[in-house]
């Protein structure tokens, strides 16, 4: 368990810098892939809704701590996408969500329903929520499906 | 009840830890401004500072190269703007003393670049872009703005060659400004000139102005040759070894003037006159 803990530690710490470096490289304005909420949501589709819940705080903690430096705003996004996610959370079935092309889809209904409850906080004062809504909603939902896309690429197309 | 209440945990365990931690959250952003999360927020700034020099270091490494590359090229462009701007300057402080002599001397100036150099076996010779067609003749002397630099010895069309102070065979009658002496300036050594036929009897000291003699025929009189360097007495001579530094610098010469100087006729024919009835 220990063990496991600390993997998901490192791989999310891992996740905050590839953030970090994203959000200065990757971002097409000012809109970048979240990459935190997709750790957080790949966590709660292995581990289940409780698990992903709390891994999510910490890991919205810690990404706003060293990464936006406004804490809480992080903690909220990533503690919904965490919940919307554990609903597709199967305990028989964690590779083929965690894995395969449904983690695409599954992130992405997570981070829209997150970032969509988000708007007030993230619009700061900006009264054109429609505007914020098709930018940093639709936007950074897009944007991240496609990582999405990569990482699952990259990790679980043999599970495809 | 506590059944009950354990049976309502279990079955809405996921949905209370939901509403904590989203509270929690709320409670984190409305204390942004707080003073008792600034501390915490103040140590998450330096440890991404932190993290992001290392980072900024590992990318500068990879780009040392090509940042080394650049710099190299920057530098040879300024090592040749340096070189421009030293020669700007130089031609600058000449053309400037030149333009002053020009408001001095009163005989016609002709204005020429320097475009060649010959030095060997103690020939010492300038080469003029101004020629026959500038009207300019053998014999004329040459100056700059520092003073005496030789005298026409050759023209062409458009050309002429100039023998300098410098050239073994340069033979100008010149005069101590301070001590009335007079004598002829020959080539020395180490770029030195040499002032002959000084009596002993003149008090000479180092740093004495040079200038042409009035008894010369080939330049006029008052132009500046140089200053005393050194002066001593040598025994078994009458005259003393006066060592001159030449007021032009002949290395970086690279304008000059060419005047039109000829010596009053009537006193050339009464000397010439003079010396036949001696005969």
């Amino acid at each position: 368990m220990t063990k496991k803990l600390l993997g998901y530690f490192a791989l999310g710490m891992a996740a905050i810098v590839l953030q970090k470096f994203l959000d200065n490289f990757a971002a097409i304005d000012m809109v970048s892939p979240q990459l935190v909420i997709l750790f957080v949501v790949f966590v709660a589709l292995r581990e289940g809704q409780l698990f992903g819940i709390c891994n999510g705080f910490i890991a919205g903690f810690f990404h706003d701590l060293l990464v936006t430096h406004f804490l809480g705003v992080t903690s909220f996004i990533a503690v919904i996408a965490s919940f919307v996610a554990g609903f597709f959370y199967k305990e028989s079935d964690v590779e083929l969500a965690a894995k395969t092309f449904n983690f695409i889809w599954i992130s992405a209904i997570s981070l829209f329903v997150s970032q969509f409850f988000a708007l007030p906080i993230v619009s700061a004062g900006e009264l054109n929520y429609f505007y914020i809504f098709l930018k940093f909603t639709l936007g950074t939902t897009a944007y991240t499906s496609v990582f999405a896309m990569i990482i699952v690429f990259i990790n679980g197309r043999k599970y495809v | 009840m506590f059944k009950w209440l354990s049976e309502f945990y279990r079955v809405a365990k996921n949905y209370i830890v939901f509403a904590l931690l989203l509270s929690f959250s709320f409670f984190l952003i409305s204390t942004n401004n707080n003073i008792h999360t600034r501390g915490l927020q103040t140590i998450g700034l330096l440890t991404t500072s932190y993290l992001e020099d290392i980072v900024k270091s590992v990318v500068n490494y990879f780009s040392l190269s090509s940042r080394n590359e650049e710099l190299e090229r920057e530098n040879a462009q300024l090592v040749d703007l340096t070189a421009k701007i030293r020669r700007a300057l130089l031609e600058n402080g000449q053309l400037r003393s030149m333009l002053k002599l020009r408001s001095e001397i009163t005989a016609p100036l002709i204005p020429a670049n320097v475009i060649g150099r010959s030095t060997e076996e103690g020939k010492y010779f300038l080469t003029l872009d101004a020629g026959e067609k500038d009207n300019v003749y053998i014999g004329d002397p040459v100056v700059s703005g520092e003073g005496l630099v030789g005298t026409v010895i050759a023209t062409s069309g458009n050309f002429c060659m100039v023998r300098t102070l410098l050239d073994n065979d340069s033979r100008i009658a010149a005069k101590l400004f301070n001590a009335s002496a007079d004598g002829i300036i020959v080539s020395g050594e180490f770029g030195e000139l040499s002032m002959k036929n000084v009596s002993r009897r003149y008090a000479i000291s180092r740093g004495d102005i040079v200038e042409t003699s009035s008894l010369s025929s080939l330049v006029p009189p008052g132009i500046v040759i140089g200053s005393v360097s050194s002066a001593a007495d040598e025994t078994g001579n009458i005259f003393k070894k006066i060592k001159i530094q030449p007021a032009v610098d002949f290395s970086s010469l690279s304008v000059a003037f060419i005047m039109h100087y000829s010596r009053s006729s009537e006193a050339s024919g009464l000397e010439e006159k003079e010396l036949k009835k001696k005969r």
